[in-house]
């Protein structure tokens, strides 16, 4: 019985930890409600012991006393009183005075102010316990996000006050889920790590195997490690392409591993093995976007750019290999489409602005191209004599069509390509491997 | 006033109890969602806009002009008797007598089409302006139906809402400036409402009369959570031990054994719209990228964590708790009304409890219920309505004061849930069907991500009774509402930290 004694010991006064209700009753198993009395337990005789060594949060929940209540309850504005639909209504007169509860979470210093504001108090406990007085709310944050989600089974009936055994959940097969899940687990220990500036080292090393420590972001070893490794990477391209195709390779590295990730209970252990698999890009994403109360160090978010910048640089390079090796490999050249007359790849710039000029594709999709094209038109104007003269001018003229038809030769990449290239030649690049890149697939047409 | 010593013997601020107290079961929630605001899965953009007023028209002229029947016919002013014309246009000067048609509101800060394209603007920018009432009364009302259009004056328009697309029934006769000058006005009032239990099968052991054996046996009846405006946010962490305390709250696992039982009676949370944040510009602002616009989309500047964040919130509480989705005008959907459900993609751990894909048999709604923007179903046995609250918003324009519960009044005496949609509403361009007017009335009609909360109770003629709640966001005021199912009551529970 004394085990929470010596865990309560162990985090909160010699690691220096915010010990929610919550957190407790899921390290020791028990039921929150026994778990919010050993947190007051432990306060009690702590402080009786030494008094400010620990101090406590409390929850409080009740309803206020009227007066401190603002006159929210009653119609918010009948305004200029002009408002009447019904032209016989008097329900309007009587406002209704709806019921509010409260629920107020107050450091120990204060639990007296705010119990005086209340009329009546339904439940009152400690909310969780530190060894400082709890100056920012905002703090707790962290050690209430710390808490682990429960999952099914015999931890929901001891721990959980309320239960719902009609829930219905879907069963999935497929690799898809589990390698989201995994993901989603996996990024969620990193946010609370980034997210406490002061505590965050003590507490990951203990959370965390070496190996994930190792992966988190020390923004010294960032540069070294993970830019030469991109740039020697022959196709930097899948790694740029982000958490969708990582989901797809993780899925299929370890296909037999049946929800472990989810049943085990300190997740982070149990995701460790995935994290290597992250790459630099996930994870400066990740990373990147947590929200943090203070703004990065400097010299931090430089080499970020600098990461950046290179792999731009890399970027253009590639496109360029892929322009010169795509104009000496025959089978992308584009099938001959009426729009598509420009030459394939070397032919000389010339020709193609002269063909650009006649026809503007704006957009094609879904089998319709519209756009702009020159046309001659007929005029007929009177001259200054008073006579009709016809003449010829160009104009622009807005048309939309059905796309021509892909010729019956077209290789298997090819239909894809070309829509793509009809709006901006630049973007040409079948892609050599005979598959493109997904991200093409969501590019801008 | 409450003490410490007052409250020291409730049992959680003792020593621990060497047995684990009892775990309480939840409620169960009887649920019937409704299709009325799905869109095809092929959805088609070539058609007109104005279908969607002329198929308004069509339905629900034919109320007012019985309503307005019944008002006016034989009434005589000035030695003068009211006919009825048919067609706006048909209306002669000097002669009395009382029209239907659709209101179309002139206002020059309203966005309008005619003026983006004669400006050669193709994409419209979503409005910016608080109000579209001009105080100085550059305004205009019209009365229109497919005929033309007929510029109504009088000082009894004041003291109605009107917007464009209600339709109303005017008396009056038409002045020497051609102007229509209104004596009466009416419209089509409350829909029929169905019975309780219409859809949906009654809980048995219960006596043919439901209300009254219900409302006798239960001291313990169920009850709704409706919250809206979560705003999960990846920057802004300002209101994120509420938002902690919120889910603690609605698992049942703060608050003592007392609380917890009355929680357990909490049978769904409905969530109505915004529970993602907008993203803070800081967001966007902190790099500006040179355009090396490879892929079009830059995968770096979008930021997973609020929907990250939003996931773990459903996960947690699915287990215990059905949850039914609403979008909203900040959440990942599409823009235009009615918005479809957000994409079970967004929670890769929520989507567990999402009923099945393409399942063929009518299987039961999904535990986890991602529904359309407005909403329809039966909760319960009561016919529940609810919105993300765009629609309220809009109305909420063309009116100089912030009465937003008679504007909820007004839409549902309008027989109409959005009827702004399609002038300064976007919306589904609708041909066949136009699914905002209410055919059946709601017995709780609430919208979402309003300022403040506000709540009421009104009748209609043949005795429907409709409760009317807005839903504050909880970003800004932390507060949940409750509502029970036995007797529609409302309260409300607000989350504060000091």
């Amino acid at each position: 019985m004394d085990r929470y004694v010596q865990y309560l010991a162990d985090h909160v006064l010699t690691e220096d930890k915010v010990v929610t209700y919550r957190l407790l009753s899921r390290e020791l198993r028990v039921h929150v409600n026994t778990a919010k009395q050993m947190l007051h337990d432990f306060h009690r005789s702590q402080n009786a012991k030494r008094p400010g060594t620990v101090h406590a949060t409390y929850l409080v929940y009740g309803t206020k006393k009227a007066s401190s209540d603002t006159v929210s309850a009653s119609q918010n504005g009948d305004g200029d009183g002009d408002v009447d639909m019904t032209g016989s209504a008097p329900e309007t007169d009587l406002a209704e005075v709806v019921p509010i509860s409260t629920l107020t979470l107050v450091p120990e210093e204060r639990l007296q102010d705010a119990l005086e504001t209340y009329e009546e108090v339904s439940s009152l406990h400690v909310y969780s316990i530190a060894p400082h007085p709890t100056k920012d709310m905002a703090l707790l944050v962290d050690a209430a996000s710390q808490v682990q989600p429960l999952e099914f089974g015999e931890d929901r009936k001891k721990i959980a006050p309320i239960l719902n055994s009609k829930a219905r959940r879907r069963e999935r097969q497929g690799a898809g889920l589990k390698a989201a899940t995994a993901a989603a687990t996996l990024a969620k220990p990193q946010a609370k790590a980034a997210s406490k500036p002061a505590q965050a080292t003590p507490f990951a090393k203990v959370k965390e195997d070496p190996a994930t420590s190792q992966v988190k972001q020390e923004p010294t070893e960032k540069p070294a490690s993970s830019v030469p490794a991109q740039k020697a990477a022959p196709v930097p391209k899948r790694g740029a392409s982000g958490g969708i195709m990582q989901a797809f390779s993780k899925a299929a590295a370890k296909p037999a591993k049946p929800k472990k990730e989810e049943t085990s209970t300190p997740a982070a252990p149990s995701a460790e093995p995935n994290v290597p698999a992250l790459s630099d890009e996930g994870e400066d994403d990740d990373d990147d976007e947590m929200p943090q109360p203070k703004p990065r160090s400097a010299p931090r978010h430089k080499t970020r750019q600098q990461i950046n910048q290179e792999l731009r640089e890399m970027m253009e390079r590639e496109d360029e290999k892929e322009e010169e090796s795509k104009s000496d490999s025959p089978d992308e050249e584009p099938i001959e489409e009426p729009l598509e007359e420009e030459a394939p790849g070397p032919v000389p710039e010339p020709a193609k602005e002269e063909e650009e000029e006649k026809e503007v594709v704006t957009s094609s999709s879904n089998g319709r191209r519209r756009g702009r094209r020159r046309v001659m038109r007929k005029k007929q104007i009177m001259d200054d004599q008073g006579y009709l003269v016809t003449i010829q001018e160009a104009a622009w003229e807005s048309f939309s069509e059905d796309e021509a038809p892909p010729p019956p030769k077209a290789k298997a990449p090819a239909p894809a390509a070309t829509s793509s290239q009809a709006a901006k030649p630049a973007a040409k690049k079948g892609g050599p491997k005979g598959q493109g890149s997904i991200m093409s697939f969501f590019s801008k047409k | 006033m409450v003490t410490l010593d007052d409250v020291a013997d409730k049992s959680l601020l003792q020593k621990p109890s060497p047995e684990a107290p009892e775990s309480l079961e939840r409620s169960e929630s009887k649920y019937q969602p409704l299709a009325t605001f799905a869109l095809p899965k092929e959805r088609n953009y070539h058609q007109q806009f104005a279908d969607v007023y002329f198929i308004r028209l069509a339905k629900i002229k034919p109320i007012v002009e019985e309503i307005a029947h019944a008002a006016w016919e034989g009434t005589v002013v000035g030695g003068e008797t009211a006919t009825k014309v048919d067609r706006v246009l048909d209306v002669r000067q000097g002669q009395l007598c009382w029209v239907v048609g659709t209101v179309y509101m002139e206002m020059p800060l309203k966005p309008s089409v005619l003026e983006d394209i004669s400006h050669d603007r193709w994409i419209a920018a979503p409005t910016t302006a608080d109000k579209y009432y001009s105080p100085d009364g550059g305004d205009k009302i019209m009365l229109e139906d497919d005929s033309g259009r007929l510029t109504l004056v009088g000082s009894i328009l004041k003291d109605y809402f009107l917007v464009t697309g209600c339709i109303i029934a005017v008396m009056g006769t038409e002045n020497a400036h051609g102007e229509f000058e209104v004596l009466d006005l009416k419209f089509a009032d409350l829909p029929p409402q169905p019975d309780r239990w219409r859809l949906s099968q009654a809980p048995k052991a219960k006596e043919e009369d439901v209300e009254m054996s219900d409302v006798s046996s239960g001291s313990r009846s169920k009850k709704i959570a409706i919250v809206s405006g979560l705003e999960f946010s990846g920057t802004d962490t300002s209101h994120a031990m509420e938002l902690n305390l919120l889910l603690e709250f609605l698992l049942g696992e703060a608050l003592g054994p007392a609380a917890q039982s009355e929680l357990s009676q909490i049978s769904r949370l409905i969530i109505a719209g915004n529970s993602i944040a907008k993203p803070s510009d800081t967001d966007a602002a902190g790099d500006k990228k040179p355009h090396s616009k490879k892929y079009g989309y830059d995968a770096s500047s979008y930021n997973p964590l609020p929907a990250q964040l939003f996931d773990g919130f459903l996960a947690e509480i699915l287990p215990t708790m059905p949850v039914t989705l609403l979008p909203g005008a900040l959440d990942p959907a599409n823009v235009s009304y009615p918005q479809q459900p957000i994409h079970p993609a967004m929670f890769p751990r929520a989507r567990a409890y999402v009923s099945p894909p393409s399942t063929s048999s009518p299987s039961e709604p999904g535990w986890f219920d991602n529904v359309t923007n407005p909403w329809e179903g039966e909760l319960e046995g009561w016919r529940v309505l609810g919105t993300g609250g765009q629609n309220l918003d809009d109305i909420c324009r063309y009116i100089d004061n912030d009465d937003r519960l008679g504007m909820m009044e007004a839409m549902c005496r309008w027989r109409c849930s959005a009827p702004t949609a399609p002038d300064t509403l976007w919306s589904y361009p609708f041909q066949d069907d136009e699914p905002f007017t209410m055919k059946e009335c709601p017995h709780l009609y609430f919208v979402g991500c309003q300022p403040e909360f506000g709540t009421k109770v009104i009748e209609g003629p043949q005795g429907q009774m409709v409760r009317l709640i807005l839903v504050p966001s909880f970003a800004a005021t932390k507060e949940v509402v409750l509502v029970d199912t036995e007797t529609l009551d409302v309260s409300r529970v607000k989350i504060t930290t000091s």
